[in-house]
């Protein structure tokens, strides 16, 4: 289990906030930064300038490694939903591994917003001010579960750099549209590019999270590289892959899944074991890499953040809501 | 036909091998250490013992049909003669998957909520009619009932291959394909030996009524 705790060589704080860029371009630039060692603030933009696998940037104390007992990497990075890449659970790892190209990655940052722009991914992650890692529940709508130590940074930190007009009451994310790199998306039928959507206040949501990498290593292209949302009190659904583009508006966004199965999948998506999916229950969940025996796991109000985000659901109908 | 493959078809054996395989495909992907299987191995097991299920159903039905269809084949012929092995055989499968999916979801307690979800529900009543199919095909039972109503209650087959479709396609987040490459050559199958049969019991009956030679 790649699971660190504290050395007492790690970068200091300040160090890490103003310089932590986390983009592992190769296995080459890798073993060049490693050698050359933390100080290397001159290596180039596309060097790693933090942390390397195994012993990620810095763990951020609210989210800790210690309280969950996360899933292991191979199951993370072979287990996944990504239809752009098929359907089947082990499309994504060997088709978006065939030449489809995630770095470089530009994001634009639209809508009713005093910041618009264009970011290369490196330049918005050091503009953010680095990455943290944390530990976080992840429930897919399929009704299997695991714990993921996702790198990235706080959304709200985004959010504030895009600066949003008064008028903004939704964040619309919109995720890439390559047909020649992926072959699910070659076939018009679901409607591609993905499309998904959180309401301000849930943006700006301490817990609400864009990740950049897993375990202190890049995120792998199946897991939704560069730039993926997380949102661990909803399901999974909600987490759009490869971001190309975030626009702020007054709209409720029409997310993808709700457009395909209305009546299965809603806006909101929070992870809600009263509320059943049509075909199947939610009431319990299978813990991915569990193995043969280890029975199911009882789904938690809001996949066990219902401290944290219930306060943002006071007085809505969660079942007409879903 | 050549001489071999005619001896094959005859060997109850080769059935059985046949048959067996597709069971013990799983070990496959559990020995390449596939952390895709590795991650819920019973829900791969689960899918794949469905997916035979369904495939020895559509097979089983596509029997008779082919005989109509292709009268003086020597192939049907001998397919034909497998027909009880098959049609056991997709019960098994059937009773494997629904076994699965009690572990896969902690034991017997879920099947008081699966009864109130169609998806779930059109399984066991499909899995139900092939557990009388499967009984009722013992040669005891055979003869007890008798050609005509026999025959009447195995009709019901093709009222467990509709609900295993519906069942299969429900199944995933987005409708498989898989249910069209497995269910339709059998619809078309049947339509063109339904096709064929009313052609004969027409031609049988001429208009000057003359007896049937059918």
């Amino acid at each position: 289990m790649n699971i660190r705790t504290p050395k007492d060589w790690e970068l200091s704080e300040s160090a890490v906030t103003s310089e932590s860029v986390y983009r592992l371009r190769n296995r080459r630039d890798f073993l060049k930064t490693v050698g050359v060692g933390l100080a290397g603030a001159a290596l180039g933009p596309r060097a790693l300038l933090a942390a390397t696998a195994g012993f990620p940037d810095k763990e951020n104390p609210l989210y800790p490694a210690s309280a969950l007992k996360p899933t292991a990497y191979e199951y993370i990075t072979s287990y996944n939903n990504f239809y752009e890449f098929g359907t089947d659970k082990d499309g994504p790892a060997k088709y978006a591994n065939q030449g489809w190209k995630t770095d470089p990655w530009t994001v634009e940052l639209a809508g009713l917003i005093r910041a618009p722009g264009k970011f290369d991914v490196n330049e918005l992650i050091k503009k953010l001010g680095g990455i943290e890692q944390r530990v976080y529940r992840h429930r897919c709508v399929e009704a299997w579960s695991m714990v993921v130590p996702w790198d990235g940074f706080p959304l709200a930190k985004l959010v504030a750099l895009a600066d949003p007009k008064p008028e903004a009451k939704y964040v619309k994310f919109t995720s890439f549209l390559d047909p020649k790199s992926a072959v699910g998306q070659q076939d018009s039928y679901l409607g591609w590019p993905y499309v998904e959507g959180l309401r301000m206040d849930e943006a700006t949501h301490e817990l609400a999270f864009i990740a950049t990498g897993i375990y202190g290593k890049t995120l792998p292209n199946q897991n939704g590289a560069p730039l993926r949302l997380v949102t661990p009190w909803k399901y999974g659904f909600k987490g759009i892959k490869s971001i190309g583009k975030i626009e702020f508006t007054d709209k409720e966004p029409y997310n993808t899944w709700q457009r395909l199965a209305p009546n299965e999948y809603g806006f909101y998506a929070n992870v809600n074991p009263n509320v059943d999916h049509p075909r199947w229950s939610q009431g319990s969940e299978r813990v991915i890499g569990g193995g043969i025996f280890s029975g199911r796991q009882t789904t938690l109000m809001f996949n066990g953040y219902e401290k944290q985000v219930a306060s943002l659901y006071k007085g809505l109908d969660l079942t007409k809501n879903f | 036909m050549n001489a071999l493959l005619e001896k094959l078809l005859r060997s109850k054996v080769f059935i059985w091998t046949l048959l067996i395989l597709p069971g013990l495909w799983p070990v496959v992907p559990l020995l390449r250490h596939d952390p895709t299987v590795g991650a819920d191995p019973l829900k791969y097991l689960l899918h794949h013992l469905g997916f035979v299920a369904c495939v020895l159903l559509a097979a089983v039905l596509t029997l008779t049909p082919l005989r109509v269809i292709f009268p003086k084949s020597k192939l049907a012929l001998a397919l034909n003669r497998h027909r009880r092995l098959v049609g056991v055989s997709a019960f098994v499968y059937a009773a494997l998957h629904l076994a699965t999916h009690l572990v896969h979801e902690g034991g017997f307690g879920v099947l008081a909520s699966d009864i109130k979800k169609p998806f779930l529900l059109t399984g066991l009543i499909a899995f139900t009619l092939l557990l009388v199919l499967a009984v009722t095909s013992l040669n005891r039972l055979v003869r007890a009932l008798g050609a005509k109503h026999w025959k009447m209650l195995h009709r019901l087959a093709y009222v467990a291959a509709a609900l295993a479709a519906y069942h299969q396609a429900a199944a995933r987040k987005l409708f498989p394909m898989q249910v069209l490459w497995i269910f339709v050559p059998l619809a078309l199958l049947e339509i063109v030996r339904l096709v064929i049969t009313r052609r004969q019991r027409n031609r049988a009956l001429t208009p000057s009524g003359a007896a049937r030679t059918g």
